[in-house]
């Protein structure tokens, strides 16, 4: 499937929304004028939505999130919940020049440049100060010790909720009053942040991150330099054997001139004790010169070393830097899911490269998504099983090694391995003798497969179920990481993430095929063995190997890197890695292991983006460049060639064999939102057809358009989505066409009223993403 | 490639202001009269039996010698990467991307021809080419649209052409051939 690039999106979304921002400020002038004006307060409302759904779909998380605190406070004032005044169009205005900035700096790190987190926080006082008795989030603030949990080891265990970085020493204030305090406990401590923030810049200097990075680069040659050296002390090694080698010969030889005449002896007499002098000292000095070098070596190693260290240092933030948007993320989940969750944070002040902090937010909201939604049970069903009402998640980090291990536990229902592969065979990932071979460990693993999810989408509330694949994605081709799951039924479930302390170094394996060299990265590798040609066993034309116990599929790795020469292997062994990764395996088939060390990761350059297979290259100690594989690719290409899967080919594709490309109909106001689904489905292959607003489509459906499924916005111009659903499901001609609702409407009532109006599908802006869309399309088309 | 060959790069490694501007010093001193303020200067290069320049201003360096690692499943005109002073980027057979036949194509990569670093602010690759020619400065008025008899495919990548000396040569449009690969696919 094709990738989807939400940055092609950005220059449409500023396009839009300066033509929003310009409505909204108008409307904040008009309201000040008149402020119990109803069409006006209303029309500001769409817009203000309008700007919340486009900069989600793009991915402007802090744009979406102004835009819907200001609907907050907007929502509150419509209905009468407090009255417009003066002084918010202060906050209004310092919104939404906040929100020109960051649109005009769209994908730009710019936080620095603006008082995001004052605005936020002035914003949320104002929706705040209506004392507003809905907020009752089912988060609480933990601040006192889990009764009833049961992990102590770890000794920083910091309950945070409210604490911000600054103030980590300190009970942070209101921390004990729990939920219905958080909003107060907002301002105070935003006005906090911005004084410890001040104080802390004296201290410290502000470098660009491309600085370090340059920087970062030349300490890389320097390790690569380093590491040179300490080949060449290997070579002297062996040039200083060689010499007492020669001198062993030479002895030998001397004895036997005892019988040349006396005359030519004499005549020799010079030229022996030269060489004998000359033999003895160049194996001394040689000796010698390779103990000092040896010596020098070392020492610099430990420099380097160090200097490495340091400077890999220039680049690490404690994780709570990400961990301390967690729970107010957690809020609006458990709240989303109906769900009474307390979450716990642990190990906040272990660090990470940014670089590795930047990448590693998503895939644990994907994970806390997971488990609050399909991990803690509901209130009562956990009394009935005698626990408590309240669900548990902790998220945790600590360093082990070269290594940090992020961990998310919840004390939920758990996996069940019977029920994941029952929804495997049903979706054909897997057949029903390959469930019925396969370990539950193995089992769990397949909700990491893409687009798989145990909860039936369709008809549910929100995406469920998606974005473990995104995870896996994330953690391990992006991170280099590894990602584990271990559940007990009943008991819960904990996520592990092990990830390397920087991007830069790996071990890996080197490896030869077709005359280049590879590197592979030695965290996925299983085994490496020489295999007899005689214990490969052909099953159904593919060749396979047991491995304790196991079927493990071999592939020719110059098949899936398609190089069409190289040594055919002559010899009995043959040398197979085993690739291990989410529970699947792949032994691949190479011509020769050349060994395994330290290497320095580099990009493929700025001109090739992506290429299938390799992650980048490296630069060994005598200067070669070589490629370093990427394991998810090669698992994906190689388990493709040894036909171990019937993969799923997406549903459009097997659909054009039919009756041609399936079509559908894009309903969506918003300009922004409507090309990227476009862009989405067309890529797909789907045939698209757009509309406006709920009447124009509805119109274009009448005129017979036949679409096989209808997308469509809830709040649009004329008609709304909910109207249009209506409209299509009391029609006997169109009642059969699918109709999915993509909204940023989260909220129960606007979902339970999208699925009244007969909308088969409801998938929630905030879980979008191309994956959802299309699996959801492409399974109610089936 | 050993120390010693990485030095000898380093030593290969000519600085566009060093030796262009000696290469350019012909040329100029017979055209100074001509040289108006939008003069352009372009660096010739050959392609086979056909001559090509680009814009010296994309033009950062021009690197010899160059061992190029294959890279496994990229479009054909990539050759692979080179690492130019700890900098990897990407080796592209110009020859071959705009389907003109060229030497490269028939020589075993280890011994390559020299290369062009051409960069903008998004991209940088070397370019592999017949032969290096001269910087040409020339008014710009002189350059005129591609030919319209050139095929579809060398049209995208040939902003217009000029004669120089005699000699019809293709203005390379540089943002084309530094379109980044594999990035949204």
């Amino acid at each position: 499937m094709v990738e989807f690039d939400r940055s092609a999106f950005i220059a449409k979304f500023q396009e839009e929304a300066t033509d929003l921002l310009q409505r909204l400020n108008e409307g904040i002038i008009n309201l000040e004028a008149d402020p119990a004006n109803r069409p006006l307060i209303d029309q500001w409302l769409r817009d203000a939505h309008t700007l919340k759904g486009s900069s989600r779909m793009v991915g402007l998380i802090e744009i979406s999130d102004i835009a819907h605190r200001m609907e907050d406070v907007m929502v509150k004032v419509r209905d009468g919940g407090m009255a417009y005044t003066g002084d918010m169009t202060d906050t209004f205005f310092e919104a939404l020049d906040v929100v020109v900035y960051l649109a005009e700096h769209a994908g730009k790190d710019s936080a620095s440049d603006i008082d995001l987190v004052g605005v936020t926080g002035r914003l949320t006082t104002l929706a705040g100060s209506a004392a507003d008795a809905v907020e009752s989030a089912s988060v609480a603030v933990a601040v006192q010790e889990p009764s009833a949990s049961a992990t102590e080891k770890t000794p920083a265990r910091e309950a945070v909720s409210v604490s911000a970085p600054a103030i980590t020493d300190a009970t942070p204030e209101g921390a004990e009053s729990g939920t219905d305090h958080e909003h107060e406990a907002h301002a105070p401590q935003a006005a906090q942040r911005d004084d410890k923030l001040q104080s802390k810049e004296q201290t410290t200097v502000r470098i660009r991150t491309s600085q370090v990075d340059r920087l970062l680069n030349l300490v890389s040659e320097v390790v690569i330099g380093q590491i040179k050296a300490q080949q060449r002390v290997r070579d002297l090694r062996v040039v200083s054997a060689q010499s007492i080698d020669a001198l062993q010969s030479w002895g030998r030889i001397k004895g036997m001139l005892s019988v040349l005449s006396p005359e030519e002896q004499s005549a020799l007499d010079i030229d022996l004790r030269a060489l004998d002098d000359l033999l003895l000292t160049q194996r001394r000095e040689l000796v010698a010169l390779a103990k000092d070098y040896a010596d020098d070596t070392s020492r610099t190693a430990a420099v380097v070393g160090d200097l490495q260290e340091r400077a890999m240092e220039l680049r690490m933030l404690p994780v709570s830097t990400v961990f301390n948007t967690f729970p107010r993320a957690m809020r609006d989940l458990a709240r989303t899911f109906k769900k009474d969750v307390d979450l716990f944070i642990e190990g906040g002040d272990t660090e990470l490269d940014k670089k590795v902090l930047e990448e590693i937010n998503d895939p644990l909201v994907h994970i806390m998504r997971n488990a609050v939604d399909h991990g803690v049970e509901p209130a009562a069903e956990r009394l009935a099983l005698g626990k408590p009402a309240k669900g548990t998640i902790t998220l945790s980090a600590r360093q082990e090694g070269d290594h940090i291990i992020i961990e998310v536990a919840d004390d939920g229902a758990g996996i069940d391995p019977v029920k994941v592969k029952a929804a495997a065979v049903r979706k054909g990932y897997i057949t029903e003798s390959e469930a019925k071979s396969m370990s539950d460990r193995e089992a769990r693993y397949l909700i990491f497969e893409k687009g798989f999810s145990t909860a039936a989408i369709i008809t549910e509330i929100s995406g469920r179920g998606v974005g473990m694949d995104v995870v896996r994605e994330f953690v391990v081709e992006r991170l280099k990481g590894a990602l584990d799951v271990e559940s007990e039924l009943g008991k819960g479930s904990t996520f592990r993430l092990t990830i390397p302390l920087t991007l830069a170094i790996i071990r890996a394996l080197l490896l030869r095929v077709g005359g280049q060299t590879f590197a592979l990265p030695t965290s996925s590798i299983e085994e490496t063995s020489r295999i007899e040609r005689s214990s490969i066993i052909k099953v159904e034309g593919h060749e396979v190997i047991r491995r304790q116990r196991r079927t493990v599929p071999l592939v020719h790795l110059r098949d899936i890197l398609g190089i069409d020469f190289g040594a055919d292997e002559i010899g009995q062994k043959i040398p197979v890695a085993t690739l291990g990764f989410s529970g699947h395996r792949l032994g691949l088939i190479v011509d020769e292991f050349v060994g395994e060390q330290q290497i320095v990761i580099k990009t493929l350059g700025t001109h090739l983006k992506r290429v299938d297979n390799v992650a980048g290259v490296t630069i060994l100690g005598a200067g070669e460049v070589v490629p370093i594989l990427n394991v998810p690719d090669l698992m994906t290409n190689g388990r493709q060639l040894t036909g171990v899967r019937a993969r799923r080919a997406g549903g459009a594709a097997e659909q054009q064999e039919d009756k041609g490309p399936s079509r559908v109909l894009i309903c969506e106001d918003s300009f922004t939102t409507r090309e990227l689904e476009r862009s989405i489905f067309e890529a797909a292959g789907f045939e698209v057809e757009t509309a406006t607003d709920g009447a124009m489509g509805l119109a274009r459906l009448r005129e017979g358009l036949n679409p096989d499924a209808v997308v469509t916005d809830v709040q649009m111009p004329n008609m709304t989505g909910f109207e249009l659903t209506r409209a299509i499901k009391s029609d006997d001609l169109l009642k059969s066409i699918p109709v999915i609702i993509v909204t940023s409407l989260e909220r129960d009532e606007e979902k339970a009223e999208g699925i009244d109006a007969g909308a088969d599908a409801y998938i929630t802006k905030s879980v979008f993403n191309q994956d959802t869309l299309l699996d959801t399309v492409e399974r109610l088309i089936r | 490639m050993g120390a010693d060959s990485r030095l000898l790069n380093d030593i290969h490694v000519l600085k566009m202001d060093e030796v262009l501007r000696k290469r350019a010093q012909s040329l100029a001193q017979a055209q100074e009269e001509e040289a108006t303020d939008d003069a352009r200067s372009l660096l010739l290069f050959r392609l086979g039996e056909e001559w090509y320049a680009f814009p010296v201003e994309g033009v950062r360096e021009i690197y010899n010698d160059c061992s190029i690692t294959r890279i496994p499943r990229v479009p054909e005109y990539i050759l692979g990467v080179v690492n130019v002073r700890g900098e990897i980027m990407s080796v592209t057979d110009l020859g071959a991307m705009i389907r003109v036949p060229s030497r490269t194509q028939h020589t075993d990569v280890e011994e390559l021809p020299s290369a062009i670093i051409i960069a903008n602010e998004h991209c940088v690759t070397a370019v592999v080419v017949d032969e290096i020619g001269d910087i040409a400065e020339i008014p710009g008025g002189d350059v005129e649209p591609a030919l319209s008899t050139l095929d579809k495919m060398q049209a995208e990548f040939v902003a217009g052409s000029v004669y120089i000396g005699g000699r019809l040569i293709g203005v390379v449009n540089l943002e084309k051939v530094l379109e980044p690969i594999g990035e949204d696919v």
